[in-house]
């Protein structure tokens, strides 16, 4: 049977000074299926949705819509065109209500005027049709993340597209609202729209996808039914060799107590926190997003006021009043927003690395620029950062790597205990398994880490014991013998 | 060349405005100087004379001072519109005190620098701990002492200032002008401590991404209010300066030097959006703009159009940070 493609690639070429981003990929697209779309970061995702959205022009080759030789000026075209993206950070605006949201950019009109009744109506009645609790009257700044997202695709909806990008949508969904938007994909999907869906996790791709897509350094490596290939398949195909373990736990050097919390109380915030870390210990903390665990990490750094309870480092109560107190006792972060609060974006490889300890490599007041590169290629190297030199501004690493500067900064810093933040959000595959080699090594030499994550296979991977929170409260703690994903979601909720 | 990174890699030249942009983020206020003093020299015979260099120096001197504060303001991606009337407020309350009452010039001096770090500590309060927009506070600030210094001054000039200050804005040293010299050691300073101390270390780090900075353990706010006491004292030295040269005082002094700074400091390759650019380079961006304008009055341009050229100068000027500062896509 001839099948039915709603978009045809045909030797898709973008170049930019330096690199070739994409480069002669083709392939096609059925009508009507849910299609995966992998790869490691610089793969040429995001390039390819750019020239899909209208956002960028190939330098050559093209694309068919339903049969049609497309070339989108801009993203108004592609719109018009029936293609609509949801892009990973929310483009909306915020303090305009949903129904008008959803007609951005399209507004009813009744002669003259706007249509404001007829908007409503039809907006509720798309709301109604996903079975979704969601105010059309609301303004837009007040609803979550997750619903924001669901906006974005109503407003796709209510624009009649025919194909719907969705660009890791589940990076900052949570577990519940991820099997919502799941549901309204599926939905969509039988209503005959085609959606291309990206994701760095590839479960969620296995979960939902008909077919899958590989991209690999710009190249289109294969095009395949989901059903044809395994998650270790896929992996192998993303990196283009054999990958090992995905956690290659290994355990540290665990020893006394380290960290001891006690009753901890920020009002509003934390309920009655108490707990305790050894030293050598992977300590993980999970929670749905809002639950608390960023703001715990933040409390016992002196970052947020605590409002009672005690905070024992090695034995002893501290009482840290700003993040530097806690710095200089040999506590660190390696915070959730690696690009904006992880580093200085405009700042060299060297000078992100030294930030933190910059007494190191300073003689009488003065900074000594060789002692500077040289301790930054020592630990650049130990953690092995892929950089074209020591003076690369950080903002043209990948996020992988840009990620192993953060924590090579707190090495330096010779951090004893460490809490990492969504350490290995957005990072790709290659990149997350040296993260956690990092760790395991960290740990091997007695260091602690504490590491709050929402993915929750890589807590069950990686963690000696694991912290469940929920709306500020400590839900139970579990050892890694005993942990699974059932016993955390149970004492998420 | 990483051999992890099996990306093609084609050779692209940047085209020819990206060349220009990095180019001029170093060289353009120096380049710039010797093109301006060629031109001149050969449209205008009194231009290449050490008398003029010596004036387009003495007059660079005191906008170059106050421009250092605006510098080190702007390399924490803030902006201080209020140091022109703190030069006029400083500079007015240190010639009544002398004129007035009769306070000796050292210790006028010496309040008038202290009411420079207060003024500047006002600012740096309502940006780093209230919270204001640095444009709002320091516009309040520019307004409040302006409005002080016309009251005390009843809006008349104050001539024949103390003979013991002159030395400042007169004075020479063999040939060189004090107050040159004054400027060059400045910057020699300043630039040593930015580009070689923690301070200045973090600084740009501050400026390059304050939560960046704050999350590697540097607190901010106090880089935030000590940018806008330094400017503070910066402008109180100017104002001191430049009376002491004028020998007299009246509220036009220090009138726009704020935006004769922010203008020398772009040219100088200090970027508007903060953590990027040496401060050094606004010594050469202020002299630049002093020399353009000295070769057009020496070619007799109208005073008027003059003004039309500072806008298309500064528009020219924050064009090319623009570009340099946009990411190659």
């Amino acid at each position: 049977m001839e099948k039915d493609y709603i978009l045809k690639l045909q030797g898709i070429t973008k170049e930019f000074p330096g690199v070739v981003a994409l480069n002669n990929v083709s392939f096609d697209i059925e009508r009507g299926t849910i299609h995966g779309l992998v790869g490691e970061n610089g793969a040429g995702k995001s390039t390819l949705i750019k020239v899909l959205a209208g956002i960028y022009q190939p330098n050559a080759g093209t694309f068919l819509l339903n049969n049609q030789e497309q070339h989108f000026a801009s993203p108004i075209e592609a719109r018009h065109a029936g293609v609509s993206v949801v892009h990973q950070e929310i483009k909306l605006a915020e303090p305009l209500s949903v129904a008008e949201n959803m007609f951005l950019g399209n507004i009813m009109m009744k002669g003259k005027l706007v249509d404001w009744k007829g908007m409503r109506e039809r907006a509720q009645a798309i709301v109604d049709d996903l079975a979704m609790d969601i105010d059309v009257n609301a303004q837009v700044s007040s609803l979550t993340v997750a619903k924001k997202q669901i906006v974005e695709i109503m407003h796709a909806i209510n624009n009649n597209s025919k194909l719907l990008i969705m660009d890791e949508p589940s990076a900052v969904l949570t577990d519940r609202e991820l099997e919502v938007m799941f549901r309204i994909v599926k939905q969509l999907r039988a209503k005959g729209i085609t959606i291309i869906y990206i994701s760095h996790r590839l479960d969620e791709v296995f979960e939902l996808c008909d077919n899958v897509t590989v991209l690999r350094d710009g190249q289109h490596i294969k095009t395949l039914p989901a059903k044809e290939v395994d998650k270790h398949g896929l992996i192998t195909m993303m990196v283009g060799r054999e990958m090992g373990q995905e956690y290659p736990k290994e355990v540290g050097n665990i020893g006394d107590t380290i960290l001891e919390v006690k009753n901890l109380v920020r009002s509003g915030v934390l309920k009655d926190i108490s707990f305790n870390v050894h030293s050598g210990e992977v300590f993980g903390i999970s929670g749905l997003v809002g639950a608390g665990r960023t703001e715990l990490a933040r409390a016992i750094l002196g970052i947020d006021r605590i409002d009672s309870g005690e905070v024992f480092i090695r034995g002893k109560q501290v009482h840290y009043h700003t993040f530097a107190d806690a710095i200089r006792d040999g506590l660190g972060l390696i915070p959730e927003d690696r690009k904006l609060e992880g580093l200085v974006q405009i700042m060299s490889v060297k000078k992100n690395i030294t930030m933190v300890n910059l007494s190191q490599v300073i003689r009488g007041g003065v900074i000594r620029s060789d002692l500077e590169e040289k301790y930054s290629e020592e630990f650049s190297e130990k953690l092995c950062v892929s950089t074209p030199s020591m003076e690369t501004e950080v903002q043209y690493l990948s996020g992988g790597n840009q990620q192993k500067v953060v924590i090579a900064k707190w090495l330096f810093q010779n951090a004893e205990i460490l809490f990492l933040d969504e350490p290995t959000r957005g990072i790709d595959v290659g990149a997350k398994a040296e993260i956690y080699r990092l760790i395991n090594q960290m740990v091997k030499a007695g260091k602690t880490v504490i590491m709050i994550s929402s993915e929750m296979p890589e807590l069950l991977g990686m963690c000696d014991r694991i912290m469940v929170m929920h709306e500020g409260n400590k839900m139970g703690e579990l050892n890694a013998a005993e942990a699974t994903q059932e016993k955390i979601m149970a004492m998420c909720v | 060349m990483s051999t992890q990174n099996n990306k093609t890699e084609i050779a692209v030249k940047p085209n020819f405005l990206q060349r220009i942009s990095v180019f001029s983020k170093d060289y353009m206020s120096v380049v710039g100087i010797i093109l301006l003093s060629i031109v001149f020299t050969v449209l205008s015979k009194y231009f290449f004379t050490w008398d003029n260099w010596k004036n387009i120096l003495l007059q660079s001197s005191t906008t170059a001072i106050v421009a250092l504060g605006q510098a080190v303001i702007l390399l924490t991606a803030n902006f201080d519109l209020s140091l022109g009337r703190m030069v006029c407020l400083t500079s007015c309350v240190g010639a009544i005190l002398m004129k007035t009452y009769n306070v000796t010039p050292i210790l006028a001096v010496l309040i008038m620098l202290v009411l420079g770090i207060l003024l500047g500590s006002f600012n740096g309060f309502l940006t780093a701990f209230v919270g204001l927009p640095a444009f709002i506070a320091t516009l309040g600030t520019q307004y409040i002492s302006y409005g002080i210094a016309k009251l005390i001054t009843n809006a008349t000039p104050i001539p024949k200032l103390p003979e013991s200050i002159g030395w400042l804005g007169r004075g020479y040293v063999g040939p060189i002008p004090i107050c040159v010299i004054i400027m060059i050691c400045i910057y020699i300073i300043a630039q040593f401590v930015t580009t070689k101390t923690r301070v200045g270390r973090n600084l740009y780090a501050v400026g390059g991404s304050s939560e960046a900075a704050f999350f590697s353990g540097i607190n901010v706010k106090k880089y935030y209010f000590g940018t806008f006491v330094l400017a503070g004292f910066l402008s109180a030295l100017g104002g001191l300066i430049l009376m002491s040269r004028l020998n007299s005082v009246a509220v036009s002094n220090g009138n726009n030097y704020e935006f004769d700074a922010v203008i020398g400091s772009i040219i100088g390759g200090i970027s508007l959006t903060g953590g990027k650019g040496r401060v050094i380079g606004t010594m050469f961006g202020c002299i630049f703009l002093i020399t353009l304008f000295n070769g057009f009055s020496q070619l007799g341009v109208d005073p008027f159009v003059q003004d039309v050229l500072k806008g298309i100068v500064l528009v020219i000027a924050i064009t090319l940070d623009v570009l340099r500062n946009k990411k190659k896509a």
